[in-house]
């Protein structure tokens, strides 16, 4: 008879197992395997996945950098149009250095994150579908580069999800996606 | 001042000894004296934090709308680290003492240590929250997190690695006790000192981290050092940021397996596979941590995958191997005395009127269906860029934490204020709506915050969002109707909360004193120690079958779920 005050009997390790326990058993480690083997692959085969290319980078020195992109830019009513594939993101109190933005749908852009104080949170959404949503985190001392292709056109909202201070709520940025 | 010494006198032998009406445990004074000593201060951290509570989802609830978003930092950081912090670790130095040296009917060693553990507990506790209180511009209120390189007084860094370093002294009788008991011995500790002791290593290990990266922030506060590396203190930090919560989870499975018994006549289906469980945790559950790491810049997908999936299912398995073990000894128990047959019979003639018994099985139930799933589905790399500082999150940990742990807890301290303290309920029937009342209330609320992060984005860490973004014209406002929800209820789970800490308090003052011998209705029907029946490994365990069943249905559910929203996204990385 065991008890969970007691020292268990001298063959606790020999006892024999409840059936229905050593089916729980299976079933539950066959699905931690499952969801482990389904979310290694989809890193594979999937679509979404948060993995890019991380540089060292001095804060100072990614903002000069975002300037320097800045100055290629076209600038238009709806935001800065980008040169090429890469698009500069700086992330400031209380303020997205570089956006507004425009985009093409359909093709893919080379989305750099960075901060140039203290950390903050990107959380991007489209205008009329808020629980399409993604989430990464930024920080000042690294460049994190991301490719993304936004497949419809609309309006992305950027908001900072991470506290950053008390004006933190203000912070706000827009990805315009047009046909491409 | 009489009141509160009157609190720890009870009638022990000469030895110091008494004998537990309900356990029949062997207790020495000195061991009662600091749980009781430290499970008071719990209480008060948990009304502290608790009232903070109010005015948090009063802002949040942008209809009330109470604080301007500087106070709303402020509240909210004194709702976190009384809760999160202070109110459990509290606990969990008395849970350490009820399941080592009480547990083994021994007296507290190194009791001047234990004070003096409690000292330095308390006067960091107290330095945390004057830091947060007090804090003035530049500074900003430090949350949960006090992510570097954000301006936080030194203080407050200082203040947490003295409350740190005060609970690392208070657990040193603890381990004392096991390596007296061990030493020189081939002894099997019971299930729930051993239950204690991994609780007690895990705790360590989130106490070095947390000592590391409170250092290395307060280092940079003092100029000592030039910078800091975010991504460096982010790991750091959350080796205690959740390893703390797996503090907590490892306490409260320590008690499930202790109240399931004491009240619920519950019996240990099996050492092998429970301990294994155990195990599990010590090697695998503080990689869960890595969740909070994973939309970092910095990170390989290898590092990734191996902390957050491959070896933390390690720990989702073993939570899965308890999510049986429990409820099965609970049946085992009940139908060996032929407490109710069918399906669930053992389960419906259960003493629902106890509210220990009814805190413990709404913990284990709440805990698995609404904590421990989110848990694993948000663990996944790349579900997390959904759940990622979203409500959704601030949802899973109420789900983990004020419904399961602190529900546990709940009805550890009422066990307590019957068995230690002696005293009766001021009333019964308020002291039996308590579980009710706050699992149900609790639940609205924590679900509600997963709506409002899953299916409509809102962020957390923000005093207003929904209704009131000043300077834009994107908007929330879809969520209003989730937050009127929340609202109410969050309202409803703050009154059940005083009603615990009135009815608590007010059965330590008002409370009859028990009659020696006296179970205060504690006791399973049948008494503690029930003969009879066929061997454990041969009871037809159906019902907890039946019941995981459902409950791989409904994890399998919300998993599926959550992947068809992601997939639903544009095209992100590579």
């Amino acid at each position: 008879m065991s008890n969970p005050l007691e020292d268990p009997d001298d063959d606790w390790w020999n006892s024999p197992v409840n059936r229905r326990e050593s089916i729980w058993l299976g079933l539950a480690g066959a699905w931690s395997l499952g969801i482990f083997t389904w979310m290694a692959g989809f890193t594979q085969f999937g679509d979404q996945n948060p993995i890019g290319t991380t540089y060292d980078v001095d804060p100072e020195e990614y903002q000069a950098r975002v300037g320097e992109y800045k100055e290629t830019t076209e600038e238009t009513d709806d935001g800065l149009i980008p040169p090429g594939d890469d698009v500069y993101v700086g992330a400031m109190r209380f303020n997205w250095d570089g956006l507004p933005v425009v985009l093409e749908a359909g093709r893919e852009y080379d989305i750099h994150l960075g901060a140039y104080d203290v950390q903050h949170g990107f959380s991007v959404r489209p205008e009329e579908n808020l629980n399409k949503q993604i989430n990464l985190q930024v920080f000042p001392g690294s460049e994190w580069v991301i490719p993304m292709t936004f497949d419809e056109p609309g309006t992305y909202h950027v908001v900072c999800n991470e506290f950053c201070g008390q004006g933190h709520r203000t912070m706000h940025g827009r990805f315009t996606v047009v046909e491409g | 001042m009489s009141a509160i010494a009157s609190l720890f006198r009870n009638d022990y032998g000469a030895d110091g000894f008494r004998a537990c009406s309900v356990t029949g445990l062997d207790v020495h004074r000195s061991v009662e004296n600091y749980v009781k000593l430290f499970g008071l201060t719990a209480v008060i951290a948990l009304a502290v934090g608790g009232s903070f509570a109010f005015s948090v989802a009063m802002t949040r609830w942008e209809f009330v709308g109470l604080l301007d978003a500087s106070s709303y930092y402020t509240h909210l950081s004194m709702h976190a680290w009384n809760l999160l912090i202070f109110w459990m670790v509290f606990m969990e130095i008395a849970v350490l003492y009820v399941g080592g040296p009480m547990v083994l009917g021994r007296e507290l060693p190194l009791r001047r240590l234990a004070a003096l553990g409690w000292v330095t507990m308390v006067v960091g506790a107290i330095g945390v929250n004057a830091s947060i209180w007090l804090a003035e511009a530049p500074n900003e209120a430090p949350l949960l997190t006090a992510y570097v390189p954000l301006p936080v007084t030194p203080w407050f860094y200082g203040t947490a690695i003295v409350f740190l370093l005060g609970a690392t002294i208070a657990a040193l009788p603890f381990f004392a006790t096991i390596w007296s008991e061990t030493r020189d011995s081939d002894r099997t500790l019971p299930l729930v000192a051993f239950g204690a002791f991994v609780t007690g290593i895990i705790a360590v290990e989130a106490i070095l981290g947390g000592i590391a990266a409170f250092a290395y922030a307060l280092a940079w506060r003092i100029d000592l050092i030039a910078s800091v590396d975010p991504g460096i203190y982010r790991q750091l930090y959350w080796i205690i940021g959740h390893g703390s919560q797996q503090i907590n989870l490892l306490a409260m499975i320590t008690v499930w397996y202790f109240l399931t018994h004491v009240v619920g006549g519950a019996v240990v289906v099996s050492e092998k596979i429970s301990r294994t469980a155990f195990i599990l945790y010590l090697f695998f559950i503080n990689l869960g941590a890595a969740h909070h790491l994973l939309v970092d810049p910095g990170m390989s997908a290898g590092w990734r995958i191996w902390n957050t999936s491959y070896a933390f299912y390690g720990a989702a398995f073993a939570s899965m191997i308890h999510a049986f073990a429990i409820p099965a000894g609970i049946e085992a128990g009940r139908r060996r005395r032929g407490q109710g047959g069918g399906l669930f019979g053992w389960l419906t003639s259960a003493p629902w009127r106890n509210p220990v018994f009814a805190a413990t099985i709404f913990s284990i139930i709440l805990f698995g269906f609404l904590g421990g799933i989110t848990g694993v589905v948000m663990g996944q790399i790349q579900v997390n860029m959904t759940w990622h500082n979203t409500l959704a999150t601030v949802g899973h940990f109420h789900a983990t934490v004020a419904l399961g742990t602190t529900l546990a807890f709940f009805g550890l301290v009422l066990f307590v204020i019957k068995t230690m303290f002696r005293r009766d309920f001021v009333s019964d029937a308020l002291a039996s709506a308590i579980p009710y009342a706050y699992g149900a209330a609790m639940s609205v609320a924590t679900l509600m915050l997963m709506y409002a992060g899953i299916l409509y984005g809102v962020p957390r860490r923000t005093a207003e969002a929904v209704r009131n973004i000043p300077g834009s014209e994107f908007s929330f406002a879809a969520a209003v109707p989730i937050f009127m929800i929340f609202g109410v209820f969050a309202l409803l789970a703050i009154l059940s909360g005083v009603l615990f800490v009135g009815v608590s308090v007010g059965s330590l003052l008002f409370g009859d004193r028990l009659p020696d011998g006296d179970d205060g209705g504690m006791l399973p029907e049948g008494g503690l120690h029930a003969d009879g029946g066929e061997p454990v490994h041969a009871v037809e365990l159906r019902g907890t079958f039946a019941l995981c069943l459902i409950f791989l249905g409904v994890f399998a559910a919300v998993y599926v779920l959550n992947w068809y929203l992601l997939t639903q996204l544009w095209a992100i990385g590579a």
